[in-house]
């Protein structure tokens, strides 16, 4: 392949990955909400922020539609709108797809036609169904959608593709995108627990988390078979077994770079973010103190990512006069 | 069979023209048997239906061309009617071999203007014709490509003249576009009717993707190695990308601009991830004279440098060759029955429609008199622009038009209106004839391929003699039916 699809093809890995778990976070947030108290608070705008922006500056003079329903003027319609509807959101699902889309144009050559297939049908299915963020229960139905059509992509490519260099690349990028979003979706909760509130403490229960990544059976099998005192986050940081830990994706990460010319650098960055899950001794960790490793590992998949996009600069010199 | 089958309210045959599936006495051709049936049995509605269920196959699938419109590029989901275009396949053995014929006299005659020049010297075609126009390319001179072929690809555009008989009406010798819709129609079609393809034998067109990568391995200066062949594209904002890209997919070859290659000690490298890979063949998508600043525009931004040198030391093949261009010149073709004697001492197994050279002083005359009833071209112009067609302007454009003429005779080719075939066009709920014409295409490497059929285009305006994409024009899948006992 060519050295300038690496960037495209680990990308549409990305984007097809996130739009995935862009639809779970919404749905963390649905279950969240139902399983807590009727009266405790719950902060939109963290949203927005575990996905790394201002959510201040993002909801500054939102446009809601001019014929807006009370219901829709409220925070929640305009995070949502934010997250699903709104294509000029960087965060959107919208914009993920256009991102997608753009990505597989650029390297239609190296997609299978059954795939290339599938990924139309998703983009013409979301900019249909999109257009708004929905109320609560449509909603739910529109998130679980977006993620079984996500998961059609990814089987039809399982199934067909080459097993090259780009099939590679894309697994890479799904796995590290699928690491970032677990911490961003652990963030949620996190940063619920540490937000100023007038009532009492809320209470919001990992379940709703675990529900939304599909990993709530795994994680009382985890429990049944595990010594000691663990609990959600070890098994969501650790727990290699467990296909949406950032154990498990980053040993993909690993086992797919193994035959890329830059698999040395790589495999150092991974090794560094393995250490940093080791050394910690996650049950002993305050709110805080997860919030910053959070912090942290989000740093190192940011570092882990540039290694891989840029091959050029991390092939020694021999590579690339061979 | 009655006509009344196909449209239950009738089907108005347009005076003076050959209509593809149905006779001048209102009966349906024997090889559009199998689709008069399927009306008859299930009727316009169900017609209707099967179209709703293509155009969503079509999105589904992502079959689109690209418009470029105000400066800002649009896809558009590839217009494609619901009923088919028939041909029975005796015919067809007759044009395919008329292709061929044609394709490998025009190489013969390219590689000799290059060269020898016989046929100048021997005054067969004028030599100032050939030597002025803007498609002779002096840096290709002396230089011989494999097999002698300049011209490896080739779309033919064919017509039917009122009586039925294809006519070339151009050949299309740089980089002809188009085979990736032929495909896919066929790949949409299957899925809509499965039925109908189960009752007749139409030949398919699936190897064309296998045939051309044979041609171009075919090319490939060395002969130990698997060949690395390169599909060179202008890139993703290029009008005809989905047909660079669904190629190169389809071929199993690299989808490459010009930033991706390199030329070092006059090879040609690729930019591949785990190093660099010396090329063997480049199909170029590109115009020639936008593939390396070094011979020819120094303003290309699409060019790869020193690509010309390495082509002329036999380090790399491009197809089709720079240069190639010569012979698709509107002028150059009123001269093809003639090159097809020269070299071959045949007869044309296909006619030219008939032209007018504006160069030669009577003819120009002529066509200044008649504007009104002709079909005037530009030489070197493709995709429609720059036509008028007589009988359908304005007093104002074919005064524009004779200024033109007159300014520079030697752009200007014209013909008479033709009375374009008609088929079977679902308008509105209802069959109606609509024009139509057909581009095959043929490849010559070391052999010579032409597809079965290719790809019919169709004005979709009534009375429309347009059928460009670019335009409004749509296309039809092409069924080579079997009509051998």
């Amino acid at each position: 392949m060519l050295l300038k699809s690496v960037d495209n093809i680990f990308w549409l890995g990305r984007y097809l990955e996130r739009l995935d778990d862009t639809a779970r976070l919404v749905n963390a947030t649905s279950h969240l909400l139902i399983d807590s108290h009727k009266d405790t608070q719950f902060s939109w705008p963290v949203l927005l922020d575990v996905m790394g922006l201002d959510s201040k500056t993002a909801l500054a003079n939102y446009q809601l539609p001019p014929d807006a329903t009370p219901e829709q003027a409220s925070i929640e319609y305009a995070v949502m709108a934010h997250l699903i509807s709104n294509s000029a959101s960087t965060v959107s699902i919208r914009h993920t797809c256009s991102q997608l889309k753009y990505n597989a144009r650029s390297i239609r050559q190296l997609i299978p036609r059954d795939m290339w297939e599938e990924l139309n049908k998703l983009d013409i299915f979301l900019q249909q169904h999109c257009q708004q963020p929905g109320g609560r229960q449509q909603r739910y139905n529109l998130m679980t959608e977006v993620s079984r059509r996500c998961q059609m992509v990814v089987g039809v490519l399982d199934g067909v593709m080459l097993r090259s260099d780009a099939f590679d690349l894309f697994n890479i990028g799904r796995h590290l995108e699928r690491a970032d979003m677990t911490t961003r979706i652990m963030d949620v909760m996190v940063l619920q627990q540490l937000q100023p509130t007038q009532i009492k403490r809320p209470k919001f229960r990992w379940t709703s988390i675990l529900n939304a990544l599909g990993g709530i059976e795994s994680y009382h099998y985890y429990l049944a078979h595990q010594s000691g005192d663990v609990d959600a986050i070890d098994y969501l940081l650790t727990y290699a077994d467990f296909p949406r830990s950032i154990a498990y994706c980053l040993n993909r990460v690993a086992a797919s770079a193994k035959g890329l010319p830059h698999s040395i650098s790589i495999l150092q960055q991974v090794h560094q973010l393995q250490a940093l899950l080791k050394t910690e001794p996650l049950t002993e960790l305050s709110t805080e103190q997860l919030h910053q490793l959070i912090d942290h590992i989000q740093a190192g998949i940011i570092n882990l990512h540039k290694v891989i996009a840029t091959p050029a600069e991390n092939l020694s010199r021999a590579q690339l006069s061979a | 069979m009655s006509v009344k089958s196909f449209t239950r309210g009738g089907y108005p045959l347009t005076e003076n023209c050959f209509d593809e599936l149905v006779s001048s006495d209102g009966s349906v051709r024997p090889v559009a048997a199998a689709i008069a049936r399927f009306i008859d049995k299930h009727g316009a509605t169900e017609l209707c239906q099967r179209q709703d269920q293509l155009n969503q196959t079509i999105s589904d699938m992502g079959v689109c061309f690209t418009l470029y419109s105000d400066g800002n590029n649009i896809d558009r989901a590839w217009p494609l009617d619901v009923m088919p275009r028939t041909i029975p396949s005796t015919e067809w053995q007759t044009t395919s071999a008329g292709l061929k014929q044609r394709l490998t006299a025009l190489n013969l005659f390219i590689d000799d203007l290059y060269n020898k020049q016989n046929i100048l010297k021997d005054g067969v075609v004028p030599a100032d014709l050939v030597l002025q126009s803007r498609n002779y390319l002096a840096p290709c001179q002396g230089i011989s490509p494999r097999f002698g072929v300049w011209a490896n690809i080739c779309g033919t555009d064919l017509v039917r003249d009122e009586d039925g008989r294809f006519l070339v009406l151009e050949d299309n010798l740089r980089v002809p576009s188009g085979v990736s819709y032929m495909l896919e129609n066929r790949t949409v079609m299957k899925r809509v009717f499965p039925e109908l393809f189960a009752e007749s034998t139409i030949y398919p067109v699936d190897d064309y993707p296998h045939q051309l990568w044979r041609m171009l391995a075919s090319l490939s200066p060395r002969h130990s190695d698997v060949p690395c062949i390169v599909l060179l594209t202008p890139g993703i904002y290029n009008s005809a990308y989905f047909e660079h890209s669904f190629l190169a997919q389809q071929t199993g070859i690299e989808l490459a601009e010009n930033t991706d290659l390199f030329v070092e000690d006059d090879i040609v490298y690729l930019k591949k991830l785990h190093g660099k890979q010396r090329v063997d063949v480049i199909y170029r998508r590109v115009d020639d004279v936008f593939i390396d600043p070094q011979a020819f525009r120094p303003d290309s931004v699409l060019g790869i440098a020193g690509l010309i040198k390495a082509w002329a030391k036999g380090n790399v093949s491009i197809a089709n060759a720079p240069g190639s261009g010569v012979a698709d010149d509107k002028v150059v073709y009123a001269y093809v029955p003639q090159i097809i004697q020269y070299y071959l001492g045949e007869k044309p197994l296909i006619d030219n429609v008939e032209t007018f050279l504006c160069l030669d002083p009577k003819q120009k005359s002529y066509v200044l008199a008649n504007l009104d009833k002709l079909v005037v071209k530009p030489a070197n112009e493709s995709g429609g622009y720059g036509i008028l067609i007589g009988p359908r302007s304005t007093l104002a454009e074919q005064q524009q038009m004779a200024e033109a003429i007159k300014a520079n005779p030697r752009n200007f080719i014209a013909q008479p209106t033709l009375n374009l075939s008609t088929a079977p066009t679902l308008c509105d709920g209802a069959l109606e004839p609509r024009h139509l014409d057909l581009r095959p295409f043929i490849l010559q490497g070391k052999e010579l391929y032409c597809t079965t059929g290719g790809l019919s285009r169709v004005a979709l305006k009534r009375g429309s003699l347009v059928v460009n994409s670019s335009q409004g024009g749509g296309s039809k899948d092409t069924w080579i039916i079997n009509d051998e006992v």
